[in-house]
């Protein structure tokens, strides 16, 4: 095996940030085929390691860094965290790949008349913060102690704050303190959570959690990091952070922020569900009614938008209340079903908002109402929206088909009148999702297009660097679609033996 | 050998797909005729499935491969059985002729490639739905059919206004873009409850393999059953799939508007594949809720039946009445065909009412099926052919064209006596088969609103003809002919060819009419009696078959007779009618209005949901949660900060005055600690 092959996964793409930035004035516009080398390479890293766990048992590393408190820097490798961190490492470089022509045009719209040495400098800055996404989720998905896993998601928070301040649209400043201060309300209480069960086992140790498990203390722990992380997951009435940070978002990265806040349902499955699994049940239903609501709520926002990038942005809302619906329906398919959900949505949703994101850099319009008939000139952006709404909505042949029948088949196996109402009115949610999905494609893209968009010579399909990934991703998705096996076979063990052991 | 062509049933249809952009590339006649080839070679795997049929004690035949085995056992494969095999032949060889047909009716069309790969993978992933082993697998073929379905309906994304249908003015339009949304949405109703009720039965039987469901059904249903209210809940579920794919009532509102597809798309969804699938589908649940009523003594289980049958009945009648009144020429063979499926539904709903009648409705609904893909295709087809002809929509706006389209209304003509059940052709058999059904199973109710909606079938029939073949030529058409060097004529060889391969078809079945009944009710014999062991006794009957033949033909002429006045010879004004009764004037405005079903739903479901997003949802919710949490929650926090502050500078003149809170509280404090300790 590699040396230090997770240490490499996880510390190379901060590496190469650094270095992109000690050297930003030389490597200059560059600084995008850097990051993309980079993130290329730890791809194939955890291909490797996806290969290894295939054939062999959960990898654990430890590094003591302090001994009291107890802190290590611990990552666990398993089925499920590798799964996790492969797909979100692969839209860090799709979405990298992307952002090579996207911010280019972003940095000239935004600092217009800066000096071309400025100009590079915001090009570059770009890319060693992008960097430190693959970082965050790559540590995040591995993390197997709680502070570890608290400084991976606190990265992501910092990250997101720049970014959305340098490069996002309208009032990015205002937004992205919006977006900081939600994500440290959430990070708080996050805290708050892993204090308890510190004080509570003696350790921060994921692995340990499960001692707490019947202690009066695991409600308060479970409560109150599921208060943080609904905030993070957007689960009503914490989702108004979302339709404005999301729309805002430069679009390269507006995907990101969707794993950002899905991810959340990893880390509630990680260090809740399965360690906890008898206290967390109290949380089961009410967690599936508030997901339920989530799930419609967010879908008919979806309906209202008439802004383009608000579109995908209240989708979000929508989508990631289904992970929680699996969650909370608590039986071994719901959770996975769950978890592959989350991964399909991340794919489905980096489609769908990079194609808006598309719309907005052809047309420079987000206003769906001057738009129409834009299939004429721009057939692959279409097609990729199409893909990107029939991923959203579920359709066979994309990997959310398998997701959401596994995920649906484990809220039927608890078999109580509750659960099946849950599960007849959640698929009918799905109909929103194909209604939207479908009716913003008809608005946007069908019909005849007006002369004022006939005329304009610059309305077409973009350059190749920016459809390419997206595609990779369709392709990516189809994949996974028809053989679901591949991710279900990583998370089985991972979630089986947590529940075996229950 | 017949489980290697069933592979290559599904596989070739999809090559077809792939290799349509790479002959594009090559040569643009490649391309038509290699899309149409690989549809060539798929009837003929089809085809090659027959003979199984000689020796159908040897089936079924299953071939799978592992797709899922956690959390759930999916298996992923086919199943040859006499259903699938008839059917998958039904879908592949119309979808040939249909494929034939398009070669002269697309020509010269920017986006032909995107045509031929819409047809291909529709025709795939149909024979996917038809041919799985696994019901799961079949839904995968539902959903695909559906997104085909859709980007078929779609076609003219552009809008333009010569694909508009609907009207004519002052009455309202539709963009076939808007068509194609309603008919994914519409349809989808379905399918998700459908998966509802697939999921739910796989909880209860641990698989959703076909074969296996049938041969465990002794262990899950009784498990089921314990629940009360689960087997009609999950009947219930089942049904509505096939109630949105097949367009049945409450779910039928999008068929109608499906016809702004290019017009060989509509014969291909509506007449000989996409809509038989929730036929197909509830045919292969029979085996189950038959056995649960009559072997395991389930009650509930009767519920699938009737449902079943009443939404046949209620949908064929519902449908033939709207047909009556209808101006465009594809929305009367819309609605024909969703009254013709309601046929099928009702033989199949019948089936279960006794154990007589199992072989008999089952084998009826199929044939049926059969007969009814073979004319209504052909109806289609020529449908096309006139549209294109006559370069209106509208039949009002046509009027003897026989004399300009000669083939094409010996085509349709034939056809259309099929439709209306004028033996020997096989309408006349199919439906004969559905009646005698019907009447055997003592549901008199059931059996009267099927005769009248045989009256109305011959009746919309005869007056379609009549109104585009016979009589008098209207304005449209005058004007039309009389414009040097017109269009007014045949398609191109390919249509006609398509056209007359199918009547020529027709006559050859109708003639083998009473053969094809007698052989598939011995298929099914062998499948449902012999094959799944399920509990049957011979059939008496109680009503002569020439009784229920006079029914049927008398219903044909009390339909017929009128419309050929009306339409066909004109002796008769229909306006006058029309003028001088108020209750024919209230009744053809309820059928024009489509019963304000479709009224309704828009109401309800596209415009409500639309309104009760923006101004409920999004202006009053939304706008609720975003002001009071980003904006007055922090502007509280800040005032409130403010006010503090303030509050100690306004006292900090004098420091004693604090002081005193700061003892104060450090008194409570202290006191606090002590009560802890002491405790």
């Amino acid at each position: 095996m590699i040396p230090s092959i997770l240490f490499q996964i996880i510390f190379i793409p901060a590496f190469i940030a650094l270095f992109i930035f000690l050297l930003r004035y030389q490597v200059g516009k560059q600084a995008g085929l850097v990051a993309v080398i980079g993130l290329a390479y730890t791809t194939g890293l955890l291909l490797v390691l996806l290969s290894s766990i295939y054939q062999g048992d959960p990898i654990k590393i430890d590094y003591p860094l302090l001994i009291n408190p107890d802190i290590r820097l611990t990552f666990l490798v398993d089925g499920l965290s590798v799964a996790v961190a492969l797909i979100c490492n692969i839209l860090c470089l799709a979405l990298c790949v992307y952002s090579i022509k996207y911010v280019d045009h972003r940095v000239e719209v935004i600092y217009e008349g800066v000096s071309p040495r400025m100009e590079t400098s915001y090009y570059v800055c770009f890319f060693y913060l992008f960097l430190f996404f693959p970082v965050g989720f790559a540590g995040v998905s591995f993390a197997a102690d709680l502070i570890v896993l608290y400084f991976f998601l606190e990265i992501l928070t910092i990250i997101l704050y720049f970014l959305l301040a340098y490069y996002g649209y309208y009032e990015r400043v205002k937004v992205a303190t919006m977006c900081l201060l939600w994500g440290m309300f959430s990070a708080v209480l996050v805290l708050a959570g892993i204090l308890i069960i510190y004080s509570q086992i003696g350790t921060f140790q994921i692995d340990e959690i499960h001692r707490m498990a019947g202690n009066p203390m695991a409600f308060w722990a479970i409560a109150i990091i599921l208060l943080g992380l609904f905030a993070k997951i957007a689960i009503i009435p914490f989702h108004v952070w979302m339709p404005w940070v999301h729309s805002n978002t430069p679009t390269s990265i507006a995907a990101l922020l969707a794993v950002y806040a899905n991810i959340a349902a990893y880390v509630i499955v990680r260090i809740l569900v399965l360690p906890l699994w008898d206290d967390f049940m109290w949380f089961g239903p009410p967690i599936m009614v508030l997901a339920l609501i989530t799930m419609i709520y967010g879908s008919l926002l979806t309906l209202a938008q008439t802004d383009i990038k608000r579109i995908p942005a209240c989708s979000t809302i929508s989508q990631c209340a289904y992970s929680m619906l699996g969650i909370g329906a608590m039986t071994a398919a719901s959770i996975e079903g769950g978890l592959f959900f989350f991964l399909s949505h991340i794919m489905a949703k980096t489609v769908f908002f990079s194609t808006a994101g598309i719309v907005v850099y052809v047309t420079h319009i987000r206003d769906i109402n001057h738009l129409k008939g834009l299939a004429n000139k721009m057939p692959i952006t279409a097609m990729l929206f199409i893909c990107g709404g029939l991923m959203l909505a579920g359709m066979p042949p994309f990997s959310s088909f398998p997701a959401e029948v596994i995920l649906f088949y484990g809220i039927f196996e608890r078999a109580d009148t509750f659960s099946i109402t849950i599960g007849i009115i959640g698929l009918l949610a799905i109909l929103l999702t194909v209604g939207y999905s479908f009716y913003f494609t008809m608005k946007i893209f069908f019909g005849t297009m007006p002369d004022a968009l006939a005329k304009k010579d610059y309305i077409k399909d973009p350059p190749l660097s920016m459809t390419l990934p997206l595609i990779f991703i369709v392709v990516l998705s189809a994949f996974l679609g028809l053989y679901p096996a591949f991710i279900l076979d990583l998370f089985e063990p991972v979630i089986s033996a947590a529940v075996a052991n229950m | 050998m017949e489980i290697q062509l069933a592979w290559l049933c599904l596989i070739l249809p999809f090559l077809g797909v792939m290799l349509t952009p790479v002959f594009a590339r090559i040569n643009p006649v490649l391309r038509d005729y290699g899309a149409v080839f690989f549809s060539f070679l798929t009837a003929v795997s089809a085809l090659m499935l027959l003979p199984a049929l000689f020796t159908a004690e040897k089936l079924p035949l299953e071939s799978m491969v592992v797709w899922m085995s956690s959390p759930m056992q999916l298996s992923f494969g086919v199943l040859l059985d006499p259903l699938s095999i008839i059917v998958a032949n039904v879908v592949a060889v119309i979808s040939f002729f249909i494929m034939v047909y398009c070669l002269g009716y697309m020509k010269g069309n920017p986006s032909i490639m995107r045509f031929w790969m819409l047809m291909n993978a529709f025709i795939g992933s149909m024979l996917l739905l038809v041919l799985a082993n696994n019901l799961i697998i079949v839904f995968i073929g539902w959903k695909l059919v559906g997104i085909c379905s859709y980007g078929l309906i779609s076609f003219y994304f552009r809008d333009e206004r010569k694909y508009w249908i609907g009207g004519p003015e002052p009455f309202k339009f539709d963009k076939p873009t808007e068509c194609g949304l309603k008919a994914l949405v519409t349809t989808s109703v379905g399918d998700m409850l459908m998966l509802g009720g697939l999921l739910i039965m796989y909880y209860y039987s641990g698989t959703l393999n076909v074969l296996e469901l049938y041969e465990t059904a002794p262990q899950w249903i009784p498990a089921m059953a314990a629940t009360p209210g689960m087997i009609i809940l999950v009947s219930i579920l089942l049904i509505a799939g096939p109630v949105g794919k097949s367009a049945q009532f409450p779910l039928h509102e999008w068929l109608p508007e499906a016809m702004s597809g290019p017009g060989p798309v509509s014969a291909l969804i509506h007449a000989a594949t996409m809509v038989k699938s929730g036929v197909f589908f509830i045919a292969r649940l029979i085996p189950i809720f038959y056995y649960a009523y009559w072997t395991g003594g389930v009650e509930e289980a009767m519920y699938f039946f009737i449902i079943v049958a009443w939404i046949g009945a209620i949908t064929a009648f519902l449908a033939a009445s709207q047909g009556l009144v209808a101006l465009e020429l594809k929305k009367v063979l819309a609605y024909s065909t969703v009254s013709q499926i309601g046929f099928m539904m009702l033989a199949l709903g019948v089936s279960g009412f006794g154990q007589d009648i199992l072989v008999k409705g089952y084998s009826a609904g199929i044939f049926h099926l059969m007969s009814h893909a073979m004319f209504k295709a052909c109806l289609f087809l020529c449908a096309g052919t006139v549209i294109h002809a006559a370069h209106s929509i509208y039949i009002h706006d046509m009027g003897s064209m026989r004399k300009y389209l000669p083939y094409t209304w010996v085509f349709m003509g034939l056809a259309a006596l099929s439709l209306i059940g004028v033996p020997p052709l096989p309408g006349f058999w199919s439906k004969e088969a559905v009646l005698v059904a019907t009447l055997e199973s003592h549901n008199y109710a059931l059996f009267a609103v099927a005769v009248v909606t045989v009256i109305f079938t011959a009746f919309y029939t005869m007056r379609f003809v009549g109104m585009v073949f016979h009589g008098s030529s209207s304005k449209h058409m005058r004007k039309e002919t009389s414009k040097p060097g017109h269009h007014v004529s045949e398609g191109y060889f390919p249509q006609t060819f398509a056209c007359g391969a199918l009547a020529v078809g027709i006559v050859i079945f109708g003639i083998l009419g009473l053969k094809a009944e007698y052989a598939l009710n011995s298929l099914f014999e062998i499948q449902l009696v012999k094959g799944l062991a399920l509990s049957t006794v011979e059939h008496i009957y109680s009503y002569p078959k020439s009784m229920v033949v006079a029914f049927s033909i008398g219903s044909v002429l009390i339909g017929v007779i009128p419309a050929y006045m009306f339409y066909v010879t004109q002796k008769w004004n229909p306006a006058v009618p029309y003028e001088r009764s108020r209750f024919v004037r209230t009744m053809h405005t309820f059928f024009w209005q489509r019963w304000y079903i479709d009224r309704f739903y828009l109401w309800l479901f596209a415009d409500g949901i639309k309104r009760f997003a923006s101004s409920v949802i999004a202006a009053r919710f939304e706008k609720g949660f975003d002001v009071g949490i980003n904006y007055r929650l922090p502007r509280a926090v800040v005032k409130g900060g403010n006010n503090l502050l303030s509050f100690i500078r306004a006292d900090a003149r004098d420091m004693s005055t604090n002081i005193a809170y700061i003892l104060a509280l450090t008194i409570v404090i202290l006191f606090l600690a002590l009560i802890r300790m002491l405790t």
